[in-house]
């Protein structure tokens, strides 16, 4: 499981299947901004990336009775959610062609958002973000690129080789390899 | 497909980027090993070091309050309360709904397999009628004429004899209705043995008196000397138990 915010901070989707009012609002402002960007990244459009991120936490909202902490932690549950639909929300828009065009605009984040995540979190977090970028920078880039046009855009095998102009099994391998350095990264968090 | 393949399958899955056939085989592989979903569960952690690997970037303050406020909406008790019970209403109106439609058509199915063999029966007899006023109207047809005797005077009956066909028709008419635990009997007696009659069947008469029965595979087909009827016990004897003829007549 992922040494980050949701294992160093008291479990909240328990309470949240409760009902409990508090500990959603405490959950949202611990994860939106980590999902909000993760929208942002796979559907480069801030008024899709809202809505989907809405919907996000409504899911979380009413499915919560259905997180199991043994399999894995929040924010994944989380980002799972989020990444599903932030998929099926660019496949059904056909957005693709649009985010290309946009490719290189940077997203402009305004100074009247607001971030209720606290200093000590975002401490945390910041720390946990420097060492996963360590484990995704040790991956080799035709890995790393592979493993991103699938999990960002959420291309099949067969796109992500037509579009690296590579074979298929040339492809699939590079992802296998990606992700079993990753998942071993992610064993010696712990 | 070893573990080991599967545990590739799981990795490629864990980013969406198994094929559908990969898919469906880790799904069902999954649902009986322990520890591939395991590895599932590992992989699908892993994947999720990719998107926290970007930099958060704070949502607008206006969706916070939406998705708190939309959220709030959930448990208000009344909307609930009419929510639910709009949904049991609907769902009874349903259930009975479906209940009468299937008593209905148990119902409809019952009567058309009782009409079948209905319709069956009928056709059975109106085969049966008409063959039998084929034979009745057929050149070779004798008729043999049976009184009424001392028990029942009144009685009478009358044989049509196919002897080509070793079958024969009979119409009784205001013959006296059998008990219960009776049988009316038809006997023939035979030309070279008198003594011997020949059963040719038993038969049952209501109060109206008259009835027909219709003998197939006659036993003699010729050289009948008469026919009488007896009153025996119900099923009939394997020959008369008296000599109290309720009809009787000569070929």
């Amino acid at each position: 499981m992922l040494t980050n915010t949701s294992t160093t901070a008291a479990a909240l989707l328990p309470a949240v299947a409760r009902g409990d009012v508090s500990s959603f609002e405490t959950l949202y402002d611990r994860y939106s901004s980590t999902i909000y960007a993760l929208l942002l990244r796979i559907l480069a459009n801030a008024d899709d990336a809202q809505e989907v991120l809405q919907e996000t936490f409504m899911k979380a909202w009413t499915s919560a009775k259905m997180f199991d902490a043994v399999r894995g932690s929040e924010v994944a549950w989380l980002i799972s959610i989020a990444r599903s639909r932030g998929i099926d929300r660019l496949r059904s828009k056909k957005i693709r062609v649009e985010r290309e065009d946009e490719a290189g605009r940077e997203i402009s984040v305004h100074s009247s958002f607001v971030d209720h995540t606290t200093g000590a979190e975002k401490a945390i977090q910041s720390q946990e973000r420097t060492a996963v970028r360590g484990a995704l920078a040790e991956l080799p880039d035709p890995q790393r690129v592979a493993l991103e046009l699938a999990y960002f855009e959420g291309l099949s095998q067969s796109e992500i080789a037509a579009k690296l102009n590579e074979p298929l099994g040339t492809i699939k391998t590079r992802m296998q390899l990606g992700m079993k350095k990753l998942r071993d990264r992610l064993q010696a968090f712990h | 497909m070893g573990h080991e393949e599967f545990e590739s399958i799981a990795a490629l899955d864990a980013i969406g980027a198994a094929t559908a056939d990969e898919a469906s085989a880790l799904r069902s592989h999954l649902s009986e090993c322990i520890p591939c979903r395991r590895a599932r569960d590992q992989y699908s952690e892993a994947a999720t070091m990719i998107a926290l690997s970007l930099e958060p970037v704070a949502p607008p303050g206006e969706i916070r309050e939406r998705v708190i406020a939309t959220k709030g909406r959930r448990f208000n008790p009344w909307w609930l309360a009419v929510a639910a019970t709009l949904f049991l209403a609907l769902w009874g109106w349903r259930e009975i709904g479906i209940r009468v439609a299937r008593e209905n058509d148990a119902s409809q199915r019952a009567e058309i397999a009782r009409l079948r063999a209905e319709n069956m029966l009928l056709a059975q007899r109106s085969e049966k009628l008409s063959s039998e006023m084929t034979g009745l109207l057929s050149h070779d047809t004798r008729t043999i004429a049976l009184t009424g005797q001392e028990v029942a005077p009144a009685a009478s009956a009358k044989v049509f004899l196919e002897p080509n066909l070793r079958r024969a028709i009979v119409f009784f008419h205001a013959l006296p209705a059998n008990p219960t635990d009776k049988s009316y009997q038809l006997w023939i007696i035979r030309a070279d043995q008198p003594d011997k009659p020949v059963s040719a069947g038993t038969f049952n008469v209501s109060e109206s008196g008259d009835t027909s029965i219709t003998i197939d595979n006659l036993p003699v087909a010729t050289e009948i000397k008469g026919l009488a009827v007896t009153l025996e016990p119900k099923g009939g004897v394997e020959q008369p138990t008296n000599t109290t003829f309720y009809v009787a007549g000569n070929a």
